[in-house]
């Protein structure tokens, strides 16, 4: 294994909300081409650690560094200029506008800005036919099914031509069988050379998918490792997995 | 210096005004985050309704100001169960905005068929007689109409603060969601707030007859004001619309006396996108 | 078989572009039978208002942010190109463009600072620049108080100085004025900035997202959108030849909007539905009314804004959209083929080029 500088580099991160601290001292990094994962239970500053490396407000303390480059005060318009896109844990699909005029609406920033309507248009549909809502591209985005709207929200991001992609929740609410779906699609944008960072609730999505697992509790980094080793680790199984605490388990 | 405390006892009992004008707005604001865009043509609703009331029956126009309230809380709690609580669902802050704007439009246009537009006054016997407190002279009607303000004002604090129903109403405002799962029925906390201000929108209309002119459009700088207030005081904020227009008063009689009469609406719209910008830098220097 | 998507759509395309001609051909032989000055003057008033409402609706329907104070950039462009006219004797033609850039740098920098807070600041900031505006006005002896002032009275007409005596050259450059914005405004709908500000419209998070800078988009369509109405200010100024305070009262703005909400603020099309409807009927009321009943026309407005909003929130051309008016139109009348077949035409027009 060659030491590369990792893509995303988080630096002793803490965000206090008014007093109250919501993520403490968090350090970690994310290797790049792979796909890293971060877990953790309801209110474990996930979220919070997610926007403020997505730029969506900037950490009371600590650094980020993207490629080595401090990116801790960038705003979150400019990330797609620097390659990196994300999605929202509560979709934001563009309402009113069809699944296909969502995505050139993409198309036309980033670092790779379209320059026409024409050229737009033929990457939307090239990125619709990858994500697989092609069928579906001039039906009205509020008008979809959940399945499809996490969809969409990969499709919008990944029009910018992002090399690191932040996904934010995004098999929260299907079934297995479209989580399957989801998690055969991840591997596929990851495949495609995609640096991957994702938060997820599903166990089973981030054991499959993720070569590395950050755990968060209390604003905390409480484990770090390949899937295996965090699973067995016992501070984990404790205040994540919790079963083994429940009374009616130890009575078993 | 007698100039200068009658300027501030003008201003005041002006402010009183604006205050319980950007008191009505907030309570909406707060509960439903709509602004009100047709609060001024409540007003002048509640103006025109005393007038019907007091020369149909040869009422004091004092006397209708219960009355007024009571009417105009119902047609503020008809026009939002037809009218506002549909659009609510649609979300749509655009249809909303326009919806209220519409409801001034029809208002002021309304008055102006029915009552045509001339200027009109209810007369009284006590309408040119002054109260002395030391140098300053106090019309005899505005002594009223604050009197009957600052009871108002309580009132409504106290509502707001101790009742059941003033409590729901807060709740809805911090958090409709929560606030349902609690059991409380939104819909009918929307229907009271909106018939609350618009009946203090009217009952700031009955006292207003009282020493000034009634006509179609006389809604309309009022309206502006409850608008300046709420944005200075806070949007939501109860106690801040109340400080905030007894300001507003004030910075109008100031105008008036050190600078000119004439160009005291120019300096109150400045003051107020000053504030506002300032405002907005401060809060984004903060981030 | 893609000989015959290329001819449908051809066909389509042709039928389309005779129906438009022939609605364009309307409007321009118009003034050769109507001669009275009453009708053509109500032409006029449906294309600037219309213009002006296209003006609003950029801000308003594309990025969302309702305007209230548009009679207060029509009002200042209109006051501007009158002193440039007036006071430094300019050719009005180059004191329009003037007046547009003068109320697009005023529009931008005032603001600029109401666009970092979100929520109805915008709203409310606007109708009290329009009052304080107007306020100023009428306390300046230089812009001739409430009186107002009037462009210099010669005889003869003049189209350098846009004098004329007649109202038909008016109706041409009113229509001429009323095509340009409409072309412009569809060609920003298409654009980069027409994605992004819809974009903002639906979600501000969204948008800085993907990248948009939604600040920034929000200042270049107020300033944009406040120099189309500095535009129509200018036509205003030129057609009436007298302008005054009473342009820039709250009403008006109001009445600016009512033509896109009407018509449907999606689109950019709704300001021309809604005011092609709405003006027409409101003048007619007035004229047959306001001597018994000043007022009606408005009320009429009043209620048609709350009829819309209540059981048509996307206006009348969002109604038309989704209904069987719309299917017989496209089938029998233009002959649309299905969206799959452009698709297919374009897919083979790109492929083309490339090979």
């Amino acid at each position: 294994m060659m030491e590369k500088t990792p893509i995303i580099e988080v630096q002793h991160i803490t965000k206090r909300f008014k007093g109250l601290t919501a993520v403490k001292d968090v350090s970690f990094t994310i290797r790049e081409g792979g796909i890293t994962g971060m877990i953790g239970p309801n209110g474990a500053g996930k979220s919070t650690t997610f926007n403020m490396i997505c730029g969506y407000y900037p950490p009371t303390e600590g650094k980020i560094f993207f490629r080595g480059q401090d990116i801790t005060n960038k705003k979150a318009h400019e990330y797609t200029n620097m390659k990196i896109a994300r999605t929202f844990q509560i979709m934001k699909p563009l309402k009113n506008l069809s699944v296909l005029e969502n995505v050139v609406a993409s198309c036309y920033f980033g670092h790779a800005a379209a320059k026409n309507n024409r050229e737009a248009r033929e990457r939307a549909m090239e990125i619709l036919q990858f994500t697989g809502l092609y069928e579906k591209r001039h039906v009205l985005s509020k008008d979809m099914g959940t399945p499809d709207q996490k969809r969409l929200e990969m499709a919008r991001a990944l029009a910018t031509k992002p090399e690191l992609l932040f996904l934010d929740e995004n098999m929260a609410g299907l079934n297995p069988a479209e989580t399957e779906d989801a998690i055969r699609l991840i591997r596929e944008i990851n495949a495609s050379g995609v640096t991957i960072f994702l938060i997820e609730h599903i166990m089973k999505a981030v054991v499959s998918l993720c070569e590395e697992v950050i755990v968060l509790h209390h604003g905390e980094k409480i484990a770090e490792g390949t899937p295996e080793q965090v699973m067995n680790d016992p501070y984990v199984m404790e205040v994540y997995l919790g079963k083994k605490e429940a009374p009616h388990a130890q009575s078993n | 210096m007698d100039i200068f405390l009658q300027a501030c006892v003008n201003g005041l009992l002006m402010g009183g005004f604006y205050s319980l004008m950007g008191m009505g707005q907030n309570v909406i604001f707060g509960v439903m985050k709509i602004v009100n865009f047709c609060h001024g043509e409540m007003l002048m609703v509640g103006m025109y309704l005393t007038y019907v009331l007091s020369t149909t029956f040869s009422l004091d126009p004092y006397l209708c100001v219960p009355l007024v309230a009571i009417i105009m809380f119902f047609l503020g709690a008809l026009i939002q169960h037809t009218l506002i609580t549909p659009s609510l669902g649609t979300k749509s802050f655009t249809n909303l905005l326009f919806l209220t704007v519409g409801l001034g439009l029809l208002l002021s246009n309304g008055a102006l068929v029915l009552f045509g537009s001339e200027y009109r006054t209810i007369p009284t016997s006590y309408q040119q007689t002054f109260i002395s407190l030391g140098p300053v002279n106090i019309a005899l009607p505005r002594l009223i109409s604050f009197c009957v303000l600052i009871v108002i004002t309580i009132v409504l604090f106290a509502f707001l603060k101790y009742t059941t129903t003033g409590k729901q109403i807060r709740a809805v405002s911090q958090n409709p969601v929560g606030a349902e799962v609690v059991g409380i029925n939104t819909k009918r906390i929307y229907i009271l707030t909106y018939g609350i201000g618009t009946a203090l929108a009217g009952i700031a209309g009955a006292l207003l007859t009282g020493f000034y002119t009634i006509f179609p459009t006389a809604g309309a700088s009022f309206g502006f004001r409850a608008l300046i207030v709420v944005v200075v005081g806070g949007l939501g904020s109860i106690p801040g619309a109340f400080f905030a227009g007894i300001f507003l008063g004030l910075l109008e009689t100031m105008v008036a006396l050190f600078v000119s009469p004439s160009y005291s609406d120019l300096i109150v719209f400045i003051t107020f996108i000053v504030i506002l910008v300032v405002r907005q830098l401060i809060i984004l220097r903060r981030k | 078989m893609n000989e015959k998507y290329v001819k449908a759509v051809r066909r389509y395309h042709r039928n389309l572009t005779f129906a438009l001609g022939v609605i364009l051909l309307i409007f321009i032989l118009i003034p050769l039978f109507v001669k009275s000055p009453y009708i053509l003057n109500i032409f006029i008033l449906v294309f600037y208002m219309s213009t002006l409402s296209m003006a609003w609706n950029l801000l308003g329907g594309m990025t969302g942010q309702n305007s209230l104070g548009h009679a207060a950039y029509m009002g200042l462009g209109a006051y501007v190109s009158c002193m440039l006219i007036t006071k430094a004797h300019i050719n009005p033609w180059l004191s329009a463009l003037l007046c547009m850039v003068v109320v697009g740098l005023v529009a931008g920098v005032i603001f600029f600072p109401c666009f970092i807070l979100r929520g109805p600041y915008f709203t409310l900031v606007s109708i009290a620049f329009g009052e304080a505006l107007r306020q100023f006005i009428i306390n300046s002896t230089f812009f001739g108080r409430a009186s107002g002032i009037g462009l210099p009275f010669k005889k003869g007409n003049s189209f350098l100085d846009v004098r004329f005596t007649s109202k038909v050259p008016y109706y041409y450059i009113g229509f001429v004025m009323l095509i340009l914005v409409y072309l412009f405004m569809k060609k920003i709908e298409r654009s980069r900035m027409g994605y992004a500000l819809r974009t903002i419209r639906e979600d501000e998070d969204a948008a800085a997202a993907i990248g948009i800078n939604p600040i920034r988009y929000k200042v270049m369509a107020v300033v944009v959108s406040a120099m189309v109405a500095a535009l129509v200010g200018f036509f205003y100024a030129s057609y009436t030849r007298y302008i005054d305070p009473e342009l820039m009262v709250q009403a008006k703005s109001t009445e600016s909007v009512l033509p896109a909400v009407v018509g449907g603020a999606a689109y950019v099309e709704g300001p021309l539905v809604g005011g092609l409807i709405m003006i027409p009927l409101s003048e007619f009321l007035r004229a047959k009314y306001s001597a018994i009943l000043p007022g009606i026309n408005m009320l009429l407005y009043a209620i048609a804004l709350l009829a819309v909003i209540r059981f048509r929130p996307t206006g009348i051309l969002g109604w038309y959209m989704g209904s069987k008016v719309k299917n017989f139109v496209d089938t029998v009348i233009l002959k649309k083929p299905p969206v799959e077949w452009f698709e297919a035409v374009e897919q083979e027009r790109s492929g083309r080029k490339e090979a």
